[in-house]
C-alpha cells in the first residue's frame, strides 16, 4: 500500500472542528499504510487523531481559499473530519493517495491481513473459538426429534452461500433436500434458524421459489410440507414473504417468484413490504444529509426526516419481525421467511424476531451470536454490501445498518431489557465496515474458509467481550418484566425517533451533559465498591474474633490497614467506561491529592501510550483496561471532548 | 349590579361594601346561611326570586334576586367553581408558597437602585399588576403614574428578577402606546434610562416577543395599513395606538424583535396538533403532518428567545422584556429566562414561586385563556400559552435531567390542575380579581396537594448546582413532541408509572445508604478511640454523589 501514498507527511495543518470552525488545532498530517493521522503541534496535548483508510467513504476538496485548500473526509460510519491545507499541492496529494487507499483492491489490502498472523498465534486461535454456534443451536434445543443436522451441505455442494452445517425436518429425506434447493433461488433451501422451545414453532428460511408463472416441484412441496409437521400443534404455516408483493410479481416473469398457494398445501402468504437494497441505499444518504444539516428549520428537519423514509423502512423491518415473532410465540404456528435470495431482508426479519422471542439475544454475547448465525454464517454478502473491495456501487447497502438500528428503536421502547447500550451496537456497526478483524470479510461462510481468515486474522468477539463493561447497560436486570419472554413493541411511527447517536453524532455530544445513564453507572459501581468494601470488613472482623483479641490495640491496626487500602490506587473497582464519567475511586476525595492513577489527579501530561503500532492491533483499538490508559486514549483523543474517543474512526494510541 | 360584570364566577360582594362591618356579615350568615348577601344593621329582606338577567357585558345569567327595604341586589347561581365548593384540607397550606417582599429579599432587594413600591397597592396604577413593584430607585411614584399613560393597560416596566454579580435585570412591561404617529413621551424614555442606569449598561436592550412586522403593524403607517389588516396582530392596537421604541426616541436602547407568534397563531397551532394525535395518532405521514402543525417551531422560537435573554443578562446588561400586553409571551420569555439563569426556580418550591410571580401575580389570563367554566370554547381569548411554558420547561428538563428538583409528574399535575378547577391556583385573570373574590380565603392552593407530597414530584437525578446557568439546544433535532403528555390517552404511553431509569436509580441509592448504614454501624461497634479516623476515610460516600457529579465538573 505504500506506493500509493504520494505525500507522506503534511505540516501546518489545521482540524477544524465543525461545531465551531473557529476553533482549529495547527498540527501535522501523516498517512501510513493504514490509517491518516494527525498530530496536534501543542507539546501540551498533542491529540492524535487516527481514521483507519477503510473507514473512508469519500474525500471532498472545495474550491481553494486563500487560507490553502479544504478537505472533507466522511467516514463510512458518518462522521466529519475537516482538514485546512495550506498548499493546494499538498492537499490534491493527500485527496489523490486517500482516494486509492481507501478503495483496496485486493483483500490482501486490507488492514485484518495486513498483519502478521503468527505475531499472536494462540491469542488469534482462541479469538475464533470464542462463539459456538451449535452450542447455541443446542441451547435452542437443536437437533432433536423434530429437527436433525443433515450433512447435505458439508462440502457446500447443495448450497455455496449457505453454512455447511444445516437443520432440517426430520422427515426430510436427502432427495426432498436436493429437490427443494435446486427449485429455490442459489440453492437456498429452507431450513431452521430458530426454534422455540415452548411451543415447538420454528422460523425456517430460504430465498424466493423458482416458479415462474406455474413451474412447482414436488420436492419444494414436500419440504414445506415436512416443516408444518415438525411442528406437532399445528395445520398449517406461513410463508413470510419480506418483499412488497408488486416486487414478488414481477420476479415471476424472470421465472422466480413466490409459493402459489394452490400448489402447497397448508400455506398461509404473507407479504410485508420491505423495500430492497436501491430504495434503502438511497433512503439512508438522505437521512445522513438531514443529520449533516448545520442549523436545520423544523421543515427542513421533519420534511427531510420524512422525506429519507428512513424511519418508515425502520418500521417495516421491525413490522416483519413483530408478525414473525407473535406467529411464533402467541399462535404457535411456523414460519418460512424468504424475499429474493434470502441473504439482505430475510437476514434482518428473521434476526429482528429472535431479538423479541428471546431474552438471551439481548445480551452482549446473544447478539454476537445471532449475528453470527443470521448474517455471518447464512451467507450474507458483507463483503458487496458494505463496499469493503472498491466494487459495484449497485451492491452496496446498509442492511445491518438497519438491524441495528432495529435492535436501538427497541431499546429505547425497553430500556431495561438489553445487556449492552448504544456504544456496542456503535461499535459493532464500525466494525461491520472497518476490516479491523476478519468477522465480516467476503460473502459467505465458504468464502471465508477459502481465503483462510481464521489462519490469518483475528475475530473481534473476544475484543468486544474484553470491553464489555464499557458496553453494559446499567439498567439491565436478567430479573426485570422486560427481559422475560417476548418484547411487544409498539410500531406506530411516531414511536420511532432518528437515531442520533449514529447520524447526528456531533451535535448529540455537546453541550456536554450528563444522562440519567451516566448516573446510573456511577452509582452502580459505587453500591459495588460498598458491597465490597462491606464484604472485606466483615471478612477482617470474622478473623479478628477469632483472633486473640487481648491486645488493646489490635483494633486501631485494623483501620490503618483499611485506610491504605482504600487509598490505594486501583485498590477498589478499576474505572470502567470512557465518558466524563470515569469516576475516581470513592474511598477519597481529590483534594487530598490522591495518588495518581486516579483519573481526576492526573497531570495533562503528554500520552505514554504505546507508538502507532500496526502490528499490535489492540494498539488500533482504545484499550479500557486500565485507567492509565484510558486518560491518555481521552487526551489524545480527536479534536475536543465531544468526540468519543472509543467511536468510530477515532482510533487512538 | 354588583357582580354581574365578573362571569360565571361571580360572588356576591360589590367591592365597595368591602367596609361593611365583619359583624354584619357575620350575623347575616347566621340568619340566612345559604344566601350569602350581608345585609346592613336595620336592613330587611322583602323579596327574592330567581330570575334570568340579560347583562349587557356577558349575556343571560341565572340568578337571585334580593330586594330589601334598602337595596336590590343581584347573586348569580350558575355553578360556582368547583374549587370554591372543595373540602380538602392538606398538611400545607399552598398560599403561603409565594410571598413576594421574601422572593425580592432573596434576590437582593431593595438595595440602592432598586426600591419597593405600593404604589399599586389599590389596583389604582395597574389593576393587572400585583400590589408589590420594584422600581428604579431614582424614579417616583410621579414618574411612575406617567409613564404609566404611556404602557398599553397601564403595564409600566418593573423588575422580575436581578443578577446578583453583575446588577443586571430582567423587566417586563406592556407596548409602548407610540401608535401611527410615533408619539414620543419624555417620562417612559427617562424611565427606560433609569433601567439602564442602574447597573452602568452601556445600551439596554429591549426584546420586543413579536415578530418585527407585527409590531410595526401596530405603529401602522396609514398606506400601511391595508396590508397589516392581513396580518393578524392588528387588532386592537392601531386602535390604541401601539407599537415598539423608535431609535430616535429611546437613544441608549436597542430594540430586537424575537418573532414568537400571538395566541391565534399558537391556538391554531394547538388545535392541529391534537387533530393528529387525537383521536387516532396520525400515522401514514406522521412526520410531515406534525411539521404542518409548527408546534415544536413555536417552542423553538420560545426557547431561543428566552436564551437570548438568559444571555444578555449573563453578559452583564440589563433588559426590558414586552409583547403586546406584557401577560403572555412576556410572561414566557422573562419566567424561562429566569429558570435558565436562575437555580433556586429549578427547585420544587423554586418553580412554585416562577409561577405564582411571573404568572399568576402579573396577570396572565388564565380566566380568559383557559376560560374556566365558561361555555364558549370557540372564544378569540383562548389561547394554550401556559400550557406552551410548561411544554419548554419539559423541553429544558430533558436536556438537563439533573438539573430540576421537580419531574415531569409535576408538569402534568400543574397542567392537569390548570383545567380542572380544583384548585384556586389558576382561577381568574389578576390579583384584583382574586382579592375580589376572596380566593385565597376560599379555595385551596394547588401548592397543598403538591407540597404535601413532595416525594411523589421529585426527579431523583437532581444534582443542586447553584451557579450554572442552563442553555438548552434550541435546535429541531432536539426538542421532541412531548409524548406522554399529548398522547397520554394511548394506554400505550404508561406516563403514571415510575421510569425503569429512575426506579433503578432510586433502588440503588437505598442499596447504597443500606451499605453505608451497616459499614458505619460496623465503625461504631468498633469501640477503638481511633474509629473516627476510619469513618472520615468514608466522609465522601455520603455525600455523593451529590458531591460525585461536582467533581465531574473538573476539566481534564
Amino acid at each position: 500500500m505504500m506506493e500509493h501514498i504520494r505525500t507522506p507527511k503534511v505540516e501546518n495543518v489545521r482540524l477544524i472542528d465543525r461545531m465551531a470552525p473557529r476553533k482549529a488545532m495547527v498540527g501535522t498530517l501523516y498517512l501510513s499504510a493504514t490509517h491518516t493521522i494527525f498530530v496536534e503541534n501543542n507539546p501540551e496535548t498533542r491529540r492524535e487523531t487516527w481514521v483507519l483508510h477503510s473507514m473512508v467513504a469519500s474525500v471532498e476538496r472545495p474550491p481553494t481559499t486563500p487560507s490553502g485548500s479544504h478537505l472533507v473526509v466522511h467516514t463510512k460510519n458518518f462522521q466529519v473530519v475537516q482538514l485546512l491545507i495550506p498548499q493546494e499541492r499538498d492537499a490534491m496529494d493527500v485527496q489523490a493517495s486517500l482516494a486509492r487507499l481507501s478503495r483496496p483492491e485486493k483483500y490482501s489490502e486490507l488492514y485484518c491481513l495486513s498483519i502478521n498472523p503468527n505475531a499472536n498465534k494462540e491469542e488469534r486461535e482462541e479469538s475464533w473459538s470464542f462463539l459456538d454456534l451449535q452450542a447455541d443451536y443446542r441451547r435452542m434445543g437443536v437437533p432433536n426429534n423434530l429437527w436433525v443436522s443433515t450433512p447435505a451441505n458439508s462440502e457446500y455442494r447443495v448450497c455455496d452461500t449457505y453454512p455447511s452445517e444445516l437443520f432440517v425436518p426430520k422427515s426430510a429425506t436427502p432427495p426432498v433436500i436436493v429437490g427443494s434447493s435446486k427449485f429455490r433461488s442459489r440453492g437456498r433451501l429452507p431450513v431452521l434458524t430458530y426454534f422455540h422451545q415452548d411451543t415447538l414453532a420454528a422460523i425456517c428460511r430460504c430465498s424466493q421459489p423458482l416458479s415462474g408463472f406455474s413451474a412447482r416441484s414436488q420436492e419444494d412441496e414436500q419440504m414445506l410440507e415436512a416443516i408444518m409437521k415438525s411442528n406437532p400443534g399445528s395445520d398449517y404455516i406461513y410463508v413470510v414473504d419480506t418483499r412488497p408483493k408488486l416486487n414478488a410479481m414481477a420476479n415471476r416473469a424472470a421465472g422466480k417468484g413466490y409459493e402459489n398457494e394452490d400448489h402447497y398445501a397448508n400455506i398461509k402468504l404473507q407479504f410485508i413490504g420491505i423495500e430492497n437494497i436501491h430504495v434503502m441505499r438511497n433512503s439512508q444518504q438522505k437521512i445522513i444529509d438531514v443529520g449533516e444539516l448545520k442549523t436545520p428549520s423544523m421543515g427542513d428537519f421533519l420534511w427531510g426526516l420524512e422525506s429519507s423514509g428512513w424511519l418508515k423502512h425502520i418500521k417495516a423491518v421491525l413490522d416483519a419481525g413483530v408478525f414473525i415473532a407473535k406467529a411464533v410465540a402467541e399462535e404457535g404456528i411456523s414460519v418460512v421467511v424468504h424475499c429474493s435470495d434470502g441473504w439482505d431482508r430475510t437476514a434482518q426479519a428473521c434476526s429482528v424476531a429472535s431479538v423479541l422471542l428471546e431474552p438471551y439475544y439481548r445480551t452482549m454475547k446473544g447478539l454476537m451470536l445471532l449475528i453470527e448465525r443470521d448474517w455471518v454464517s447464512f451467507g450474507h454478502k458483507f463483503s458487496h454490501r458494505y463496499n469493503h473491495l472498491e466494487g459495484d456501487p449497485k451492491e452496496v447497502s446498509p442492511v445491518i445498518d438497519q438491524f441495528l438500528e432495529c435492535v436501538w428503536q427497541l431499546s429505547e421502547q425497553f430500556p431495561c431489557a438489553f445487556e449492552f447500550n448504544e456504544r456496542f451496537l456503535v461499535q459493532l456497526h464500525r466494525h461491520v465496515y472497518s476490516c479491523q478483524y476478519g468477522n465480516f470479510l467476503g460473502n459467505s461462510q465458504k468464502e471465508r474458509r477459502d481465503m483462510g481468515l481464521r489462519e490469518r486474522t483475528h475475530s473481534l468477539w473476544p475484543q468486544l467481550w474484553k470491553d464489555r463493561a464499557q458496553y453494559a447497560n446499567p439498567l439491565y436486570r436478567a430479573d426485570h418484566t422486560q427481559t422475560q419472554g417476548m418484547l411487544r413493541p409498539n410500531t406506530t411511527p411516531y414511536c420511532f425517533k432518528m437515531w442520533k447517536g449514529m447520524y447526528n453524532r456531533v451535535e448529540k455530544s455537546s453541550p456536554p451533559r450528563q444522562t440519567p445513564t451516566d448516573l446510573l453507572t456511577a452509582v452502580r459501581e459505587e453500591t459495588q465498591q460498598l458491597e465490597e468494601e462491606l464484604t472485606n470488613h466483615q471478612e477482617r472482623i470474622a478473623a479478628l474474633t477469632k483472633a486473640d483479641q487481648t491486645k488493646g490495640n489490635a483494633g486501631q491496626r485494623k483501620i490503618n490497614k483499611v485506610c491504605e487500602e482504600e487509598c490505594r490506587p486501583g485498590g477498589l473497582a478499576p474505572p470502567t467506561g470512557d465518558g466524563p464519567f470515569t469516576s475516581p475511586p470513592q474511598g477519597y476525595s481529590p483534594s487530598q491529592g490522591g495518588p495518581p492513577g486516579s483519573a481526576m489527579t492526573l497531570p495533562l501530561g503528554p500520552p505514554k501510550g504505546p507508538g502507532p503500532d500496526p502490528d499490535d492491533l489492540s494498539s488500533a483499538c482504545s484499550d479500557m483496561e486500565s485507567g492509565v490508559a484510558d486518560l491518555s486514549s481521552r487526551s489524545s483523543s480527536g479534536g475536543d471532548d465531544s468526540k468519543d474517543p472509543d467511536e468510530a474512526v477515532y482510533c487512538t494510541a | 349590579m354588583a357582580s354581574a360584570s365578573i362571569p360565571v364566577y361571580s360572588s356576591s360582594n360589590n367591592p365597595l361594601e368591602n367596609s361593611s362591618s365583619h359583624n354584619a356579615s357575620r350575623e347575616s350568615l347566621k340568619m340566612e346561611p345559604l344566601a350569602d348577601c350581608s345585609l346592613l344593621p336595620g336592613e330587611e329582606r322583602i323579596i327574592d326570586k330567581d330570575i334570568i338577567y340579560i347583562c349587557p357585558f356577558s349575556g343571560a345569567l341565572k340568578g337571585k334576586v334580593f330586594i330589601t327595604n334598602y337595596r336590590l341586589y343581584f347573586k348569580s347561581t350558575d355553578a360556582l367553581l368547583f374549587a370554591y365548593l372543595s373540602q380538602e384540607k392538606f398538611e400545607e397550606n399552598g398560599w403561603s408558597v409565594y410571598k413576594p417582599m421574601e422572593e425580592f429579599r432573596r434576590q437582593g432587594l431593595p438595595n440602592d437602585k432598586w426600591r419597593v413600591t405600593f404604589i399599586n397597592a389599590n389596583y389604582e396604577l395597574c389593576d393587572t399588576y400585583p400590589t408589590i413593584l420594584v422600581v428604579p430607585f431614582k424614579a417616583t411614584e410621579e414618574d411612575l403614574r406617567k409613564v404609566c399613560t404611556f404602557r398599553s393597560r397601564g403595564r409600566i416596566p418593573v423588575l422580575s428578577w436581578i443578577h446578583r454579580e453583575n446588577q443586571a435585570v430582567i423587566c417586563r412591561c406592556s407596548q409602548p402606546l407610540v401608535g401611527m404617529s410615533g408619539k414620543r413621551n419624555k417620562d417612559d424614555e427617562r424611565y427606560l434610562d433609569l433601567i439602564r442606569e442602574a447597573n452602568g449598561t452601556a445600551k439596554l436592550t429591549i426584546y420586543d416577543a413579536r415578530p418585527s412586522v407585527n409590531a410595526v403593524a401596530n405603529k401602522a403607517l396609514a398606506s400601511y395599513l391595508l396590508h397589516c389588516m392581513l396580518v393578524s396582530e392588528v387588532r386592537t392596537e392601531e386602535a390604541t395606538g401601539g407599537g415598539y421604541e423608535g431609535d430616535d426616541a429611546y437613544q441608549n436602547a436597542e430594540l430586537v424583535f424575537l418573532d414568537i407568534h400571538n395566541i391565534h397563531v399558537m391556538r391554531e397551532s394547538l388545535k392541529k396538533l391534537k387533530d393528529i394525535v387525537y383521536p387516532n395518532v396520525e400515522e401514514s405521514h406522521w412526520l410531515s403532518s406534525l411539521e404542518s402543525t409548527h408546534w415544536l417551531e413555536h417552542i423553538k422560537l420560545v426557547i431561543s428567545g428566552a436564551i437570548q435573554v438568559a444571555d444578555k443578562i449573563s453578559g452583564g446588561n440589563s433588559v426590558v422584556v414586552h409583547c403586546s400586553d406584557g401577560w403572555d409571551r412576556t410572561a414566557q420569555l422573562t419566567s424561562l429566562a429566569m429558570l435558565m439563569l436562575d437555580s433556586h426556580y429549578r427547585t420544587l418550591r423554586g418553580f412554585q414561586v416562577l409561577l405564582e410571580k411571573e404568572w399568576i401575580s402579573f396577570g396572565h389570563k388564565f380566566a380568559n385563556r383557559i376560560g374556566h367554566g365558561d361555555k364558549n370554547h370557540a372564544d378569540q381569548d383562548r389561547s394554550p400559552i401556559f400550557v406552551q411554558f410548561i411544554d419548554c420547561v419539559w423541553q429544558m428538563t430533558k436536556q438537563f435531567p439533573t438539573a430540576f428538583e421537580f419531574n415531569e409528574r409535576l408538569l402534568v399535575t400543574i397542567l392537569d390542575h390548570l383545567f380542572s378547577c380544583r384548585f384556586g391556583t389558576f382561577l381568574f385573570n389578576c390579583e384584583r380579581a382574586r382579592d375580589t373574590n376572596e380566593l385565597r380565603s376560599k379555595t385551596v392552593s394547588l401548592w397543598s396537594l403538591v407540597n404535601s407530597d413532595l416525594s411523589f414530584y421529585q426527579n431523583p437525578f437532581y444534582t443542586p448546582e447553584s451557579n450554572r446557568v442552563l442553555y438548552p439546544v434550541a435546535s429541531m433535532r432536539h426538542l421532541e413532541l412531548w409524548v406522554t403528555y399529548y398522547i397520554r390517552w394511548n394506554p400505550r404511553i404508561r406516563q403514571q408509572q415510575q421510569s425503569p431509569v429512575e426506579q433503578r436509580y432510586i433502588e440503588l441509592l437505598a442499596l447504597r445508604d443500606e451499605y453505608l448504614k451497616k459499614l458505619e454501624e460496623l465503625q461504631l461497634s468498633d469501640s477503638s478511640p481511633n474509629s473516627s479516623h476510619l469513618s472520615n476515610s468514608s466522609t465522601p460516600n455520603a455525600a455523593s454523589p451529590t458531591q460525585h457529579i461536582t467533581h465531574l465538573h473538573t476539566p481534564f
